[in-house]
This record gives C-alpha cells, structure tokens and sequence, in this order.
C-alpha cells in the first residue's frame, strides 16, 4: 500500500436513492500522472470529493498515502492540492490577497517566490482583482494555489478548462515538473489530446464503475479498427467473420467489404493471402473513439 | 482559527462601517434632540395617541422624556428588528452561502478542520455584531454629556448586552437553520419571520391578553430595551445566551455531520423523513 498514493476500494456513495458510486476501485501510483475520465454525471467529481472527505461514501476505503481522509482529513489536505472543477473564487479579493489566505491556510509555509514564479509563467496579473480576469484567468488563479506548496498529491478536475493552447502546453509543463518533484498527479479531462500528451494512465469511469485502467498505448490497441478490402474477383465476406473479432460491417457485390476488427490485425491478414486482394485500407483509430465506445455502450 | 477570522471580519469591513456609521449618526441625531425633548410637556400628545397604540409600544411612551424611556423606544425597541433582521441574514449566510456560491468546496481543502472553520467563522461574526453595537454606543457615550443624558458610559452599555444576546440567539438559530433547510435564503427568510413575527406579537401581547400567554415563551419577552439602563435581568440575560450558544453548537454538529454540495442550493429531502420510505418503495 505504501507504493501508492491513492487506494480506493469498494467505493460507495448514494445522493438520497441515487447511487453514484457502485463500488470504485482505484489504485493510483505514487509519482504517477493519471488521468481519470469519463461522461458527465459518471462519479469522476464525486469519487474525488469522497477523498477528499467532502462528502462521505456508504461503503468502502479510501486511503491517501496510507491516511483515511475520513478519520484525518487535515492530513490529507496537506498532501494535496486540489483544483475543483467549479472553480469560485471571492471576487471582491485581489489575487494576491486571495492567494495569501490560501497561503495563511497552510500556515504560511510557502515560499511567496515560487507563488509569484508560478503567476509569471502562467502571465497572471496577482495584482488584478478577481472580479475583472476572464475565466481563463480564474482557472491560472486556481492552478497556481493547486501547485504553491508543492503537494504531494495533485486532484485536479479539468486542469485545463478555458485556457489558450499555449497555456495548457504551461500547464502541461508545470504538472511535469511536478511529477519530476516527486507528485502524483491525477487529474480528470474531457480533452483526450491532453489525456494522450499527459497521462502515464488512464482510468475510465462509467455509470459509477470503473470500466477500464490502461496505458493511453494500450488501450490505443486495444482499439477496433475498420478495415476496407477491395478484392479482385467477388469473394463471400462472411467466410471472414469465423475468425475471432472480426465483424462485418458492409459488403458490395462481393468485391468491397468494411470489417471490424478488434485487437491486431494479423489473423485478418493471414486469411486474406489466399485471397485476390487488390487494396487495403485502415483508418488508425484515436483515443476518442475509445472512449466514445466506453461513453456511448452499457458497462461490462 | 484565527485566519478565519480574520478573513470573517476583513469580508465584513464594508458592513462594519455601513452599518457603524449609519447606527452612530443616528444615535448621534437622538442624542441631540434629547435635550429638547426633555423640556417638552408630552402629555397633551401622548393623550391624543390612539389607546392600542400606547399600548403596543408599553411604558416607554409614558415615560419618553426619560432618558431610558427616550432610548427604549426611539432606539432599542425598532433596533432589535432593524440590526436584527442583519444579523440573521449574515448568520444564515455565515456558511451556507459560501457553499452555495462554491467556495466552500475549495476552502475546505486545505488543511483546516470543519471545527476550526465553523469557530472561526462564529467567532467573526461575533466580532462583528459588537464591533457595530461598539460603534452605537460610542456615539451615544462620547456626546452624552453635552446632551444631558444623565447617564454613565456603564448604564448606556446595559441594554446592548440584552441586544446583543437577541442578535446571537436568532442569528444563531439563523446559522442552524441553513444546515437543515435546503438554501440560506430559507432559513433567512425563515428566522426573519419568526423575528419579526415575535416583535409584533410583543407589541400586540399588551392589547390582547390571550397573546400573553404565548408571548411569555418568546425570546423577546426577555428583551428590556431601554429600560436595561435601570438594571440588567440577568437571569434571562444568561438564558438568551445560553440559547444561542446551543444553537451554535448545534450548527456546528450539523456542518460536521454533512456532505459538502459542490455548489447551488439543496433539496428539501422531504421522501427521506416518510417513515418506512423504503419499505413502501421495495413493496412497489
């Protein structure tokens, strides 16, 4: 237990008679930058404000480097540093002010020159009140009091939400470097690009379950690809569909045929040397149908 | 702690000095006219005063040119209402607002206790409401002796204390209120009622004598106004903040007990209290 930095297992929690949670199990590796996903209203805000101890599961265990959030929860927001995805800040504050308390929270132990580091890198005016910056300049607000101490442990939900593609390359730096410091980062997205760029793993929560744990590669591979055959004399595709994972999708006159192929391709391949074939098309398939497939179909 | 408070009271500066300068000009105001008042006959007025009227606002319209009778009821009877109905606002909002607008959800991150947050909020809001009566009285002190008022700084500061323990006692159950109902808004609108509903039945109770009945298990029955300058009731003094002591112990028992709302108001929950809910559920 001690080699991870979040240990979720059998994670349960109901909103009056509607079950969010049907018994989450996470593990997340000290040092590692996971990325949790999943549609809207699948339990990823809920099972980070269950470690958080916001709010309090019916069943199951959490521990944040071996510490139950539930039974010291100062603990464990010491080690953290968290983004919320609704991110509210006091308007009528300036930036620095309203960093400042964060900073007064944690008992001023912070170095305010990594703060001022952080708002420079980001082209954040600390100056500025609240009330006045953008949403992209709130979400920098957010980021900066998220990474100032230095945690141990990054939650961050939609690290990215409203920033220029320049800033999120900032982001993605910053969350880099952190890991290099020595944190672990887990962060939930909707941008599968930074998921692809960012993530060591990833976790795709669904219906309150975890529905999958990979390497973005993995599950890359993983992927079903569709493949066009045009033969040259017109071939029954149906003796194609014996092999295991092969689907066919459409046929024409027996000279075109599109498959769906889950995993490697080299059973297809070998089937199809016996056969005239005159081209062969694949579309290389991204993490986005990947997870439209786990967002769009019943789990399991 | 501390840094909550801190931040309580730096969040009510603006009301601080709204609220401070608005009761000390008027306070101010009072005291300036005390010394005519004083020298005017006010028989011939208050006997064309409608009986239920003289009633409603008791002895003190009787004794108006007296200086506790002046205060009672120019000042101490309508500010029960007036700071009281800011106390309660800001007592419902003292926590619950913060959640609704978000804010909570990220605060409550880092590393302070629920505990250490809800008593430091309480202890700001504290400060704040004797800050503002602090500011009252000085303006009732510092120019008393001109205006012959007649009274030291000590007598003027008596019904404050009755003030401030009606302020906490509502303002209180104003901030276990919000635990329980689904929005600050409610239990605002709630308290205030209540409030306001107790003054009026105060009033009515010295025209109807059936309303006395109920009137004497209302906090405002303990409340002396301005005739506290003769002598504080100290007895129910220490029952109004006892009571509000235990409202605030009760909020704070509610806040640790319940789950943070990511932000927004809540729901009222009612299917949760039908008995044998699930029962009924599973039969169907």
């Amino acid at each position: 237990m001690k080699d991870y930095a979040i240990t979720i297992e059998g994670l349960e929690k109901y909103y009056g008679s509607f079950k969010a949670l049907h018994g989450v199990n996470l593990m997340v590796k000290r040092g590692e930058i996971l990325g949790f996903l999943g549609p809207n209203g699948s339990g990823k805000t809920t099972t980070i404000r269950c470690i958080l101890d916001h709010i309090r599961p019916q069943a199951g265990i959490i521990r944040v480097f071996g510490i139950n959030p539930q039974s010291n929860p100062r603990m464990v927001h010491a080690l953290t540093g968290y983004l919320p995805g609704e991110l509210r800040l006091e308007d009528n504050f300036r930036v620095n002010q309203q960093l400042r308390y964060f900073s007064e929270l944690r008992g001023n132990q912070l170095e305010w020159s990594y703060v001022e580091e952080l708002a420079e890198r980001l082209n954040l005016d600390i100056s500025r009140t609240i009330k006045n910056l953008s949403s992209g300049n709130k979400q920098k607000v957010g980021i900066v009091q998220a990474l100032m101490h230095k945690p141990d442990l990054l939650l961050l939900d939609e690290p990215t939400a409203g920033l220029d593609p320049l800033m999120q390359q900032e982001v993605y730096r910053l969350l880099r470097e952190a890991q290099a410091g020595g944190s672990t980062v887990f962060f939930s997205s909707h941008i599968l690009s930074e998921v692809e760029v960012l993530a060591e793993r990833v976790a795709i929560i669904r219906n309150g379950l975890i529905v999958e744990e990979s390497t973005p590669n993995q599950l890359t591979e993983m992927a079903i690809r569709r493949v066009k055959i045009r033969f040259m004399e017109p071939i029954d595709p149906i003796l194609f569909t014996t092999l295991e994972g092969v689907k066919l999708i459409s046929s024409r006159n027996g000279l075109e045929a599109i498959f769906e192929v889950e995993g490697d391709l080299d059973r297809l391949i070998k089937k199809l040397s016996g056969f005239p074939v005159k081209d062969l098309e694949t579309a290389s398939h991204s993490l986005e149908d990947i997870f439209l497939k786990y967002y769009q179909t019943e789990p399991g | 702690m501390f840094v909550e408070l801190d931040y309580t009271i730096r969040r009510f500066r603006g009301q601080i000095i709204g609220w401070g300068l608005g009761l000390s000009l008027f306070s101010l105001l009072l005291v300036s006219m005390y010394s005519d008042i004083k020298e005017i006959d006010l028989t011939a007025f208050t006997d064309s005063y409608p009986q239920e009227m003289m009633a409603f606002f008791g002895e003190s319209m009787l004794e108006f040119s007296t200086p506790h009778g002046y205060l009672d009821l120019e000042f101490f009877n309508f500010m029960i209402l007036i700071v009281g109905i800011f106390a309660v606002g800001n007592g419902a909002n003292l926590i619950v607002k913060d959640e609704e607008e978000g804010l909570l959800d990220l605060v409550l991150a880092y590393p302070i206790s629920r505990s250490m947050f809800f008593w430091g909020r309480v202890m700001g809001y504290v400060v704040v409401l004797m800050l503002i009566l602090l500011v009252s009285w000085l303006s009732l002190v510092l120019p008393s002796g001109s205006a012959s008022l007649d009274l030291s700084p000590g007598e003027l500061l008596r019904p404050y204390w009755g003030l401030l323990g009606q302020l906490l006692l509502f303002g209180s159950f104003a901030l276990f209120l919000s635990m329980m109902v689904p929005s600050s808004r409610v239990a605002s609108m709630i308290t205030s009622g209540l409030l306001v509903a107790n003054y009026l039945v105060q009033g009515l109770s010295n025209i109807n004598q059936d309303l006395e009945k109920v009137v004497k298990y209302t906090p405002l029955q303990a409340y002396q106004g301005g005739y506290a300058i003769l002598g504080i009731d100290t007895d129910w003094l220490i029952i109004i903040f006892e009571g509000a002591l235990l409202f605030f112990l009760l909020a704070w028992w509610r806040f640790l007990l319940r789950d943070l709302r990511v932000a927004g108001e809540g729901g009222w929950k009612l299917r949760e209290l039908i008995p044998f809910r699930k029962k009924l559920s599973a039969l169907s």
